[in-house]
């Protein structure tokens, strides 16, 4: 930790204790569900009752009393059908004539005084609807690719292409080929999706809630409300919890409020209750992934061969860009010559897949530390001699062609990983199926390595420029205080804590005279969603830049009225001129509000000019920076019940310069936690009927306290120099290497390689008593 | 459905409640008393995000009837603890050790954190997971929690410990 002076505080590489956490300890912070929004309607969906079909009508039962109740349809649209996300296909809401695709898709929307009442309202509608064989699952998605891959219904195809995979193959002693598995996961933020739709006398709306992106709907919601971007003003309410769940579900929830409350005039609320949350909201796409990497005896990997596809659920929404992410970390951590790897989105008729933390890598990421495992046995390698052997490092070329700069701490993550766990040494005492002397359960230790791009893919950043405020602009009990003004959301992650570090350091004042405003587009430009591992890296070098833009203007100002324009610098929270009594801040940033008014600072983010990225060839720097974790992780399994406990997790991260450790130990300690119930506890599908068969937390489980391994986090900085301070993506890359450090853990401590996450005791039961092999 | 009257103790002042018995006490406290400390999570007595203490037991007022809540009950929610020195220890404890993220799921471990300190001012280990074990938590995988409470035990005066 940097010692504090009286010259200079560095506030950034401290663990400052986070400045909302006052209300949150008390109870008095309020999210939406705490907000006494007076006169407002409730609205509940009304939702189609099968997964695939034709509406044919929509029946309000004449028996019921409608006089109080707001009934709005498809024909209540404004504008186009459409919620346009990634393409054009979505409708907001079904039309009669149409085809549902998924069931719970929405059909109409009730609202009403009291959510009772609405919900009443909401069953006596009769919904009509002339089924159709719907195709429910990624399995069926599978088995139609395996027998004709043309015919499998992809909603987007891409692949990656470096050197060429045939020669690679000819050229290898052994081909290692395999499939891995992995189900839905329910992002299980504590607090439901809610907000409130207020529509405003000149016909705009205004929403307010549990939203990660608010210029999201600003941009998707145009055509279907009939309403330009200016005319759609969206704010944060205290947001519990997200993981991207709260990311891009919230513009459709926007856009059913929307309906009634344009229709009536009065705002509408609709707030999900825990079942309607989890039946009714995104999940993690599931994958289907199949390696086949050739090899030479020296362990050299002359081809890597990859199909990736996700279950994209009934219509695109943002599952084009989950796939590019997942492909793009199908690979990237691993030296190799010639790749190939094909992505696909299948459609299938369930609710469609979306933002999950980690964003497709999880998944990529799962496959692909579970092949390596698998790569090393055939060569009879230890798992961590040949990932030192194989894995990517400064200056190696990545799959899409782009050379890996001194940024990137993989080796000293590997290293570290393998030496604070003692790996070497404890990977002798695995049990391999058969209980060692002394041990009373089957022990294992398993290793992942891995990367995580930080920010958005390719050149989105060069193309999206960030742009982001600094303000002084008013008085708070009398005294200045400078305003960050970006679009970043506070979920939990902390950027409101981090954010107004950045901006202290770069003002040279303290954290207190520093405020942090919840988005509202109304007030803020557009930083970009707060996604994609990108908000420390990118968002973070805007408010540095912004407030470092503010504070020339505070010393400029000084010069003038306070030194006889003499060269004055604000540091430590004082006017310094050579020469002249020093004035205090408060005093300079009063003298100029009163005579000259609000000062603003601000930034617009740019990529280095030798960043390139062609989206057609998919070639290029596929990110702006990589994050780099090694996991490893110990296990001991029951052989009678084959209960399995996670007993002791490593993880060595390389976020770049950290901002605040407190925090960032955070981060990771939640997102292993998330991968944990990823990996051996959290099973939803849509198998039977459509419908989520997970629905409640009496069967969705999630880790307790009780659960949890004890941790050890350690960073390495490697940090990302172009956009101090320094920062790289840190939200995301603790999900993705926990499930295949412990599926490598599981084999080496069964002897059986389970390709299917979760492993439950039953998996390893059936694992165990298979006549070899392992899982399918 | 009958409407029972009742006078408790809420946060250490008579409270008079009026509602139907099968009122549940998280919708009394949140909507009638304007507590909005207590959180409703799952709705179903899983999550813990509505913890509150009765009498001095944890209890998730999500699924409690108030019919079942005699006169003379004593209710401790989020908003009383900080009135317990007890209390005030843990909440500290909490931001110092970086035990607070998104927010939604702390009142309730605060209050059960207090409910397990106010018996047992010296816990195991062992004994502070189970005394959460009922409180999900999605985002600080529970370390810093688990690390706060333990900081917070060891600041309670030896005298109050039992």
């Amino acid at each position: 930790m940097t010692k504090r002076t009286s010259q200079s505080v560095r506030w950034v590489g401290q663990g400052m204790p986070r400045v909302d956490a006052d209300g949150k300890v008390r109870g008095t912070t309020r999210y939406v569900n705490d907000v006494d929004y007076k006169g407002v309607l409730h609205g509940v969906v009304v939702r189609s009752p099968v997964a695939r079909g034709i509406l044919k009508g929509l029946v309000p039962d004449p028996a019921f009393d409608w006089s109080p109740i707001v009934l709005a349809t498809a024909k209540d649209v404004p504008g186009e059908n459409v919620v346009v996300m990634h393409d054009r296909t979505m409708p907001l809401i079904a039309e009669i004539g149409a085809e549902i695709r998924y069931r719970g898709e929405p059909v109409a929307v009730v609202a009403a005084r009291t959510p009772e009442l609405a919900a009443e309202a909401a069953r006596r509608v009769r919904v009509e609807v002339e089924e159709l064989p719907p195709l429910l699952t990624l399995q069926e998605a599978i088995a139609i690719f395996k027998a004709t891959p043309e015919k499998l219904d992809s909603m987007k195809s891409q692949d990656i292409v470096k050197g060429d995979v045939a020669t690679g193959f000819a050229a290898a002693d052994e081909i290692v080929e395999a499939e891995y598995w992995a189900g839905h996961q329910e992002q299980l933020y504590l607090e439901n999706q809610g907000l409130v739709v207020f529509p405003q006398k000149d016909g705009s709306i205004l929403a307010e809630g549990s939203i990660q992106c608010p210029y999201f709907p600003v941009h998707e919601l145009n055509d279907c409300l009939k309403l330009p971007p200016e005319k759609i003003r969206v704010r944060q309410t205290a947001i519990g919890g997200a993981f991207g769940g709260k990311e891009e579900y919230p513009t459709m929830l926007i856009g059913y409020a929307a309906l009634p409350a344009l229709k009536s005039g009065k705002p509408v609320k609709i707030a999900y209750e825990r079942n309607e949350d989890i039946l009714f909201t995104t999940k993690r796409h599931p994958v289907w992934v199949r390696y086949k990497t050739g090899v030479k005896k020296d362990g050299t990997l002359t081809a890597i061969e990859c199909d990736f596809i996700l279950d994209g659920g009934a219509y695109l929404t943002i599952s084009d860009v989950v796939m590019f992410r997942g492909i793009l970390h199908c690979a990237v951590a691993y030296r190799c010559e010639n790749v190939t790897i094909r992505g696909k989105v299948a459609r299938t008729n369930s609710f469609p897949c979306g933002a999950f933390r980690g964003f497709g890598a999880p998944q990529a990421i799962w496959g692909i530390e579970s092949h390596v495992d698998a790569i090393a046995a055939r060569l009879g390698r230890a798992p961590h001699e040949y990932r030192r052997q194989i894995h990517a490092r400064p200056g190696d070329v990545t799959p899409t062609g782009q050379v890996l700069s001194k940024e990137n701490g993989s080796t000293a993550c590997l290293e570290l990983a393998l030496k604070r766990a003692d790996f070497a040494k404890k990977l002798k005492q695995v049990s391999r199926g058969r209980l060692r002397k002394g041990q009373r359960k089957l022990y294992g230790v398993g290793l992942a390595f891995f990367a995580h791009g930080s920010a958005f893919t390719g050149d989105g950043e060069a193309k999206f420029k960030a742009k982001g405020r600094v303000e002084l602009a008013r008085l708070e009990g009398g005294k200045p205080v400078v305003d960050i003004r970006v679009s970043s959301t506070e979920m939990g992650q902390g950027v409101h804590t981090i954010f107004t570090q950045i901006a202290a350091d770069a003002l040279s004042l303290p954290p207190a005279h520093v405020r942090f405003p919840m988005a509202d587009t109304g007030l803020v430009p557009n930083s970009g969603p707060t996604v994609a591992s990108r908000t420390t890296m990118v968002v973070g070098n805007v408010v540095h830049r912004a407030a470092q833009d503010l504070k020339r203007q505070i010393e400029a100002f000084a010069s003038l009225r306070f030194f006889q324009g003499a060269p004055a610098e604000l540091r430590a929270s004082q006017l310094v001129a050579p020469g002249a009594k020093p004035v205090p801040f408060a005093k300079v940033a009063k003298a100029l509000l009163a005579e000259i008014g609000p000062a603003s600072g601000f930034f617009q983010f740019e990529l280095p000019a030798d960043i390139r990225w062609d989206q057609a060839t998919f070639k290029g720097d596929s990110y702006p920076g990589y994050s780099w974790s090694a996991n490893v992780a110990e296990v001991e399994i029951d052989p009678l019940t084959c209960e399995l406990e996670v007993k002791r997790v490593t993880a060595i991260v390389d976020v770049g310069r950290v901002i605040n450790p407190t925090l960032a130990a955070g981060q990771v300690e939640g997102g292993l936690t998330q991968a944990l119930g990823y990996a051996i506890m959290e099973k939803i599908g849509t198998g039977k009927n459509g419908l989520y068969d997970a629905a409640r937390l009496q069967t969705y489980i999630i880790p307790t306290a009780l659960d949890v391994p004890e941790y050890d986090v350690k960073f390495v900085e490697y940090p990302y120099s172009f956009a101090p301070p320094g920062g790289k993506g840190l939200g995301e890359l603790p999900m993705d290497g926990l499930a295949p450090a412990i599926a490598n853990a599981v084999e080496a401590a069964t002897g059986r390689r389970l390709r299917q996450i979760p492993i439950t005791p039953e998996s390893i039961f059936a694992a165990l008593h298979a006549p070899q092999g392992g899982t399918p | 459905m009958s409407t029972v009257q009742r006078t408790w103790k809420v946060n250490g002042k008579p409270v008079r409640v009026r509602a139907p018995a099968g009122r549940r006490l998280l919708d009394v406290l949140r909507e009638d008393l304007g507590l909005i400390g207590s959180k409703e999570s799952c709705g179903e007595g899983e999550c813990g995000a509505c913890t509150v203490i009765v009498d001095d037991e944890p209890v998730v007022s999500c699924i409690l009837p108030v019919g079942q809540l005699a006169d003379g009950t004593d209710i401790l929610t989020i908003e009383g603890i900080e009135k317990k020195r007890i209390g005030r220890l843990i909440q500290a404890a909490f931001i110092e050790c970086g035990a607070v993220q998104c927010g939604f799921c702390i009142p309730g471990m605060v209050v059960s954190s207090y409910a397990l300190l106010a018996k047992n001012p010296k816990p195991s280990a062992k004994a502070i997971r189970e005394g959460l074990s009922g409180n999900l938590c999605r985002c600080t995988g529970y370390t810093k929690i688990l690390a706060a409470v333990k900081l917070a035990a060891s600041r309670i005066p030896a005298a109050k410990r039992k």
